[in-house]
Parts: C-alpha cells; sequence; structure tokens
C-alpha cells in the first residue's frame, strides 16, 4: 500500500522546509519514502509543490494524483484540488467548516497563538499531517528536536508545542487517511544529484568548476557541500566556456574534473568537449536536463538532450555518454564515466534530469569512503616521451607536467610529441587513433537492463530517468495479468542496439518511452537497425513521467 | 601529403615583433627556469599562440580565446608550476575578454603576455579590439567606428596585482619587463607588448611606436593607483612603457582554504 502526500504552496511559503520536516520525521518509521519537487522559476509567488511517497514496497516513480493534499495558499487550493484522489483529504491552510473532504486549519494563525511565532506554522501542519494520517507523533517529535538542538532549547520546546498543537487540532477531525505501517526500509535518503555528487567526491575529483544553471546547480552545490570533507576545489567560473576549459587545464595538470550545468550552459561548452576530444583529455561533463529550446522551461524535466550530447562538438571524436535511470545508478555511473574518462582518455557526459537531480528516496547508506580512481597517469615517462606515441593499444601513455618530462598539448592537428602539424599523413594516422576509441568503448559498454515478465506483449524502451516510471508502470500492468517488461539504457553511447532488436516477439507491443517530442532515442535505434514496430511514448510538458501517464497512454 | 618539414619553422613573417619577443622570452626563461620541467606554457590561437611551440615547456595550446581559464585549471592543481599565457590582442582582449575580466578579479598567479599589434594577423588583417578609430582594414572598410580597449586602464580599476607595458622592438626594456613579470609572486601580472605587424598595420608601425614610447620616470611609484590610472588613460601622444602599476593584494591560491595543504595533485592518493 502506498499513500502520496503533496505539499502545494507559494515560492517563499516554506513548503520545501516542510516536505524536509515530513521526509526527516517519516524516515524513522521504516517506511519506503520517494519524494520530487516541481517548482516554478520564481523566488516568491506562484505554486510550488512537493510530493512525499509513502509505502510498504519499494517506490520508484512520482504520483500524479495525491491522497493527501497540504494546501498552503489559495491557488494550491484551486488548482491542486482537481489532482487529489476521490478517497483523498485536503488540508488547507485557512480559517473555515470543513466539507467536501477539506479539513480547514490555520497554521500560521495556531503557530501565533500557541509560540507567538508565525516561523514555526511548519511544525503546526507536520503535527496535523501526522493526525491525518493516524501516525503516533513520536518520531516527529524526535526529529524536531534534533533539528532545531543547535538553535537553542526555547526554539526546541516552542517547535514541540506547535506540532503537538496541530497534531492535537487534526486529531478532532473525523476525516483520517489509512497510511501504511513500516517495513524496516533504511532511514538514510538522498537525492540523485547528491548521490552524484558524492560518487564525483569519494572517486578523486579534485577539481570542480561550473556556472550555475538549473538543475545542473544541485550537483554543483552538492560538491560544494562536500569539498571541505574531501579537499575539493569548487571555482564558480565566469561562464560555461571558462568552466569546461578549467577543467580541461586541470585534467591536463593530472587530477580528476567536472563540470555540471543544463542544456543551455552545455551549448556554450561544445568547443571545450571538440578541444577534450582532439587533446585526449579525460573531462567528464554533468548534463542535468530540463525542457528547451533556449530558456526553455527552467526549473522543469526533459530528455530533450540525446542527440546533442552525442553529437555535440565540431569535429568527429569519441565519446561515452551516461544516463543513470535511478539514484543508486547516479552513484554508480558518476564513477564509472570517470573511469571511463581515464581509461580511454576522451570526454564523458552524464546526462540526468531535474527529476532525477532532485528526487530522493531511502536507498540506504552510499559508501563515503575515499577511493579514487585509476588516473591511468604512466610514471615511467622520461626525456623520450611523446604525449601522444602511437602505441598498439591505441592508448598514449598520459604524463603530467611538473615530472620528468614535458608534456605538450595542441588543439591543432599535431604529431606524436604533441606540436601542431600540418603532415597530412599523421593526420590520418591521428584521427585514426582517436576514432579507434569507439571500438575500445563499445567492447566494456554497460549493458541495459531488462526488467519483468518473459514473453512480455507490452514491452518499455527506456533511458535515464524514465527508468522509475516505466517500471512502476511493469508493475502495475503485471499485477493485472497483462505481461509487460522493460529495457533500460543507462549508456546511450556508444549504443548497442542488439538488445532491442531481441524482445521482438509475435505479439509484443514495444514503446519507446522518453521525455521528448522527437523521439530521439527512438530515431537513434532506426539509425542502428533497429526495423520491428516501436510505437513512440512522449511526455515534453516538463513534469516527470508516471505510471499513470504510461499506461494512461498505451490506450489498452 | 606530407607536409611535416614545413611545420619546423616560426609561422611568422620576415620582420615580425614576434621574433624578438620568442627570442627575449628564451633568454629570459634559460636564465630563471635552467629546468624547464616547472614551467607551462598555456596558448589560445593567433600568430602570438603559437610561440610556445617554438619553447621548450610543457605546452598546452588549446582554444581561441581559452588560455586563461585553461591556464587557470593548471595553477589551481599545481601551483608550483609557473604558468605562463602568450596571447595576441584578438585572443585576449576580444576573444577572451571575459576570462581577462575574471582572472585579474581572482587574482590567480598566472603570468599573462600579450602581443598586442593592434590588428588580426592570423585572419589576414582585421580590426583587433586595440585597432584604433578610422583604421580601414577589407572589414572596417569605411575604418573602425569602436573606441580601442584599454587593457592597462582596465586592469589597474580592477586592482590587478602586477601591470607592465613594453616594446618588442627595445629588447632591453622588454628582458628586464619580462623578468619582473615572472618574478613576480603575488598574482596575476599582465605584460601588454606593443609589436609592429609587418603585413597588416601599416598605420602602428615600428618608426610609429619607436616616436611614442616613453619609459616611466624613475621616481614613478607602482603602488600609487590614482597615478597609474592618470598614466593609463593619458591622451598625450605618448605611451608609457615600464611596471604602471601594482597593488599588494594576495594571490588567488594563496586565499583558498583548500590549498592549505598543498597541491591538489599532491594529494590525490591520500587526500590529505
Amino acid at each position: 500500500m502506498d499513500l502520496n502526500i503533496r505539499i502545494g504552496g507559494e515560492a517563499g511559503q516554506g513548503l520545501v522546509s516542510l516536505g524536509d520536516i515530513l521526509t526527516g520525521a517519516l524516515s524513522s518509521k521504516g517506511l519506503h519514502l520517494f519524494t520530487g519537487k516541481s517548482y516554478m522559476s520564481r523566488i516568491r509567488g506562484g505554486l510550488n509543490w512537493f510530493d512525499l511517497r509513502i509505502a510498504d514496497s519499494e517506490l520508484f516513480a512520482l504520483k500524479k494524483y495525491a491522497d493527501l493534499t497540504v494546501a498552503l495558499s489559495a491557488d494550491a487550493m484551486e488548482i491542486l484540488r482537481e489532482y487529489t484522489s476521490p478517497e483523498g483529504i485536503i488540508l488547507y491552510n485557512a480559517d473555515g467548516e470543513d466539507k467536501d473532504r477539506t479539513v480547514y486549519l490555520n497554521f500560521l494563525e495556531i503557530a501565533k497563538e500557541t509560540a507567538d511565532l508565525k516561523v514555526m506554522a511548519n511544525s503546526v501542519a507536520a503535527g496535523a499531517i501526522f493526525a491525518l494520517l493516524g501516525y503516533e507523533p513520536d518520531s516527529l517529535f524526535v526529529y524536531l528536536q534534533k533539528e532545531f538542538h543547535g538553535k537553542g532549547e526555547e526554539i526546541v520546546r516552542k517547535n514541540l508545542k506547535c506540532a503537538s498543537k496541530g497534531y492535537a487540532e487534526a486529531n478532532k477531525k473525523s476525516l483520517k487517511l489509512k497510511a501504511p505501517g513500516g517495513v524496516n526500509a533504511s532511514c538514510d535518503y538522498t537525492s540523485g544529484a547528491s548521490a552524484m555528487a558524492l560518487s564525483a567526491a569519494v572517486s578523486g575529483v579534485k577539481l570542480v568548476s561550473a556556472y550555475p544553471m538549473t538543475p545542473g546547480t544541485a550537483t554543483f552545490a552538492g560538491l560544494a557541500a562536500l569539498s571541505d570533507k574531501y579537499g575539493i576545489l569548487v571555482e564558480q567560473a565566469e561562464d560555461e566556456i571558462a568552466a569546461v576549459n578549467m577543467i580541461c587545464g586541470a585534467v591536463y595538470a593530472g587530477v580528476p574534473a567536472l563540470t555540471a550545468t543544463s542544456g543551455g550552459g552545455f551549448s556554450l561548452m561544445c568547443e571545450g568537449l571538440s578541444l577534450a576530444g582532439m587533446m585526449e583529455l579525460p573531462i567528464v561533463i554533468v548534463i542535468a536536463q530540463r525542457p528547451g529550446p533556449a530558456t526553455g522551461l527552467p526549473t522543469r524535466t526533459g530528455q530533450e538532450d540525446l542527440k546533442f550530447a552525442i553529437s555535440a562538438g565540431h569535429g568527429e571524436f569519441a565519446r561515452a555518454v551516461f544516463a543513470p535511470g535511478t539514484i543508486q545508478q547516479s552513484y554508480e555511473l558518476t564513477r564509472r564515466a570517470l573511469e571511463t574518462a581515464h581509461k580511454f582518455q576522451t570526454p564523458v557526459i552524464i546526462l540526468t534530469d531535474q527529476f532525477l537531480q532532485d528526487v530522493q528516496k531511502n536507498i540506504g547508506i552510499l559508501n563515503p569512503e575515499y577511493n579514487p580512481i585509476d588516473r591511468n597517469v604512466s610514471e615511467d615517462a622520461d626525456e623520450n616521451y611523446r604525449r601522444y606515441a602511437l602505441t598498439p593499444g591505441k592508448i598514449s601513455p598520459r604524463a603530467v607536467p611538473g615530472g620528468k618530462t614535458l608534456v605538450i598539448c595542441d588543439s591543432d592537428e599535431h604529431d606524436e610529441k604533441g606540436h601542431l602539424t600540418e603532415d597530412l599523413e599523421m593526420r590520418n594516422v591521428m584521427q585514426r587513433k582517436r576514432m579507434s576509441k569507439m571500438d575500445l568503448l563499445k567492447s566494456s559498454l554497460t549493458a541495459p537492463e531488462f526488467y519483468g515478465t518473459e514473453n512480455a506483449e507490452l514491452i518499455f524502451i527506456c533511458w535515464g530517468s524514465s527508468y522509475g516510471p516505466c517500471r512502476e508502470a511493469v508493475d502495475k500492468l503485471n499485477a493485472q495479468e497483462k505481461k509487460a517488461a522493460l529495457l533500460h539504457y543507462s549508456q546511450l553511447w556508444p549504443l548497442d542496439a542488439a538488445p532491442v532488436s531481441r524482445l521482438f516477439g509475435k505479439n509484443a507491443r514495444v514503446f519507446v518511452v522518453e521525455g521528448n517530442y522527437t523521439g530521439q532515442f527512438l530515431s537513434l535505434l532506426r539509425e542502428y537497425g533497429v526495423t520491428g514496430k516501436c510505437e513512440p511514448l512522449n511526455r515534453y510538458d516538463g513534469l516527470p513521467f508516471t505510471a499513470e501517464f504510461i499506461i494512461e497512454e498505451l490506450g489498452l | 601529403m606530407k607536409l611535416s618539414e614545413a611545420d619546423k619553422q616560426p609561422a611568422w613573417c620576415p620582420g615580425c615583433g614576434n621574433y624578438s619577443i620568442l627570442e627575449t622570452l628564451k633568454e629570459v626563461l634559460d636564465e630563471l627556469y635552467p629546468d624547464k620541467s616547472g614551467l607551462v606554457l598555456v596558448s589560445g590561437i593567433g600568430q602570438a599562440a603559437k610561440l610556445p611551440h617554438y619553447i621548450e615547456a610543457n605546452v598546452f595550446n588549446g582554444l581561441h580565446g581559452r588560455a586563461l581559464p585553461a591556464a587557470s585549471g593548471i595553477k589551481l592543481v599545481n601551483h608550483t608550476l609557473e604558468v605562463l599565457v602568450t596571447s595576441g590582442d584578438g585572443d585576449m582582449y576580444g576573444e577572451g575578454g571575459n576570462h581577462f575580466i575574471h582572472a585579474i578579479r581572482r587574482n590567480i598567479g598566472i603570468k599573462a603576455m600579450v602581443h598586442n599589434n593592434q590588428v588580426y594577423g592570423l585572419t589576414k588583417g582585421q580590426a583587433s579590439p586595440t585597432s584604433e578609430p578610422g583604421f580601414v582594414t577589407g572589414i572596417q572598410i569605411h575604418g573602425v567606428k569602436s573606441f580601442p580597449f584599454n587593457p592597462i586602464a582596465l586592469a589597474i580599476v580592477e586592482d590587478c596585482s602586477f601591470v607592465a607595458r613594453s616594446f618588442s622592438g627595445e629588447k632591453e626594456h622588454l628582458k628586464e619587463m619580462m623578468k619582473a613579470v615572472l618574478k613576480h609572486r603575488n598574482g596575476f601580472a599582465l605584460l601588454d607588448i606593443l609589436q609592429p605587424c609587418v603585413s597588416f598595420n601599416h598605420t602602428n608601425t615600428f618608426k610609429w611606436y619607436k616616436e611614442r614610447i616613453k619609459p616611466l620616470d624613475e621616481n614613478y611609484d607602482p603602488f600609487n593607483r590614482e597615478a597609474a590610472l592618470k598614466t593609463a588613460l593619458s591622451t598625450e601622444n605618448e605611451i608609457a612603457v615600464g611596471i604602471i602599476y601594482r597593488s599588494r593584494r594576495k594571490s588567488f591560491e594563496d586565499s583558498l582554504e583548500v590549498l592549505e595543504n598543498g597541491p591538489l595533485i599532491d594529494r590525490y592518493e591520500k587526500n590529505k
């Protein structure tokens, strides 16, 4: 059983803080948690919401409908009421008589009366929510004590008083919800952006240079938060062009380095990406996608930059593109991206998006131990060293400046030593050497993951963050004996399309589920020889896929 | 086609100011850095940016206009390296203008030597950010209308820690300035080197510069910001050369907590 709590209100009303309190307080109850944010690109006003799903089985996505809608503003009441399930409850932050499954409680007034402090309205609301869910308030009290400990006893006492009051007031109401019980799920939760930042830190990223751009900023900020602990230099560059060139310089000088941005910022990085291809520099770029073109929907989600990521940058060069599907994969593939870049001396891109950056789930503790990747730096370079030496393995030994040898790198076509050349025979040799990395990359691909029923009749092909919603759709359909399965790609480049072709059966309907208009992955599959009947299943309104959306689109 | 033999000679025109800059820099580097392993030359694109290929050093010859961010990345990973940027007026003041502003703002310990010939050479004769109004080219057919960029004044306004100017035709002065730049230890240093372009700039010729350059007075105090700005903004028919401005700012590397325990490159394996 699962239940979706949605807190809606204006930007600046503290709804994310309320969401954080609830997530923290509920995390100790052994429930499965899944949270997500939907917000407008503004600092005050508008309508934002925070979703918190709780369940007695593992969760993978957000939901369209809420079971408990907490409306902090009149707009939230007006708009989100429609998206509350028929058996659900609306908790409205206003004065009024309870009616139509709406419970009225004025959080601000109660906080003022109880503690003479309006800022404690969130504690009142949290208490009220606990009561409507039928949970004892203990874990909320423990969380508030821990959270406000640093602010002094008086603040803790007042918050507890407000939470108790909210709980008591809501407990008087006759409307209640049936909420799931704990199943010993982990109390440790994290977001996609934080998991990515932690992975980069433990893998040995020592320099991060970026220009803030939603939703890539979450990774940038996550690394800044870890920078003192792991000794990372985090620099806010003057623009994305500087950011990418700075990490090119950093990896040349010898340490792993990374930048994070969104599609618009990545557009500015394209020349730098091409530079890394030519100079054979192991840079990693995180693109957190949002809908475009241009500024598009800055705070929403999308999967519109796949074809851009695989082909960005002038000229031809080898690269790998990863697209994690879960928070766990955000952690694992960040390390893999760094390892791949350093093993093959070529740029690597990680495609994530606003949805996956912002979602939180209690996946347990991610290993925080510093365990740097092998940079594949050659220690025995001498005076005869040539940075681009032609070797049977195609990968030239990489030395770094400051050691026994001089290291020469050029963005022009160059000879083995690294000096610019217009020897056109050397050009061919060097281009073949660089492009041969595509074959090496193909030999160590991350295989797509299959989930669901063998001989399925409904098959979802997906990539990146669509994994979770597709997985919930598969489970729902299989529960209705509809024989569903999914195939999820977390490495998109180089592409191995063979696993898709193998899925076609006599009765199967195959859908390619992706957050864009044109069906970019589907067209890529076509280009790579997939000929069976596939139906596009797209979403591009800026909201993440949900199982409900996918199943509705099937038109069964 | 095997053209490698044709690559070995510098790609500059006979009589180009770059030759004397290269020769002088080689002498200075040989004197100050007999061991070249700790020296990194970073450049972008342009005729000046080719200079690192003709010098024995570590080389990062990157993208047009982007020498400074690449050099910043190198310096921040290993600040024990001497990181020297060789650039031209188009590369540094045009394409790379934003990075120029922000490298000075950071006061990162990079030495920037800008060959300023007031014209684009490699693309064959278009106006540069430092070209004078009225300068006629194949693109600016009625003459340049914009006001020239003043790198010295901008650097002083930003409180750059070291600002100097020299002329490729005055070898001893140039040598002295290059040495001073390389010995500078508290942040970003700019050396703007005036240089004639024999092929594309027939206005600002060797003679033109020679008649106008004027070494700073012996009593000139480079730490006086107002006097420095006045010098930089002077509209007299003369161009001041020498160390025009210095400040006592702390370098970016010295102000970063993360570098207190030594360069990042030395702390990779153990993270201490």
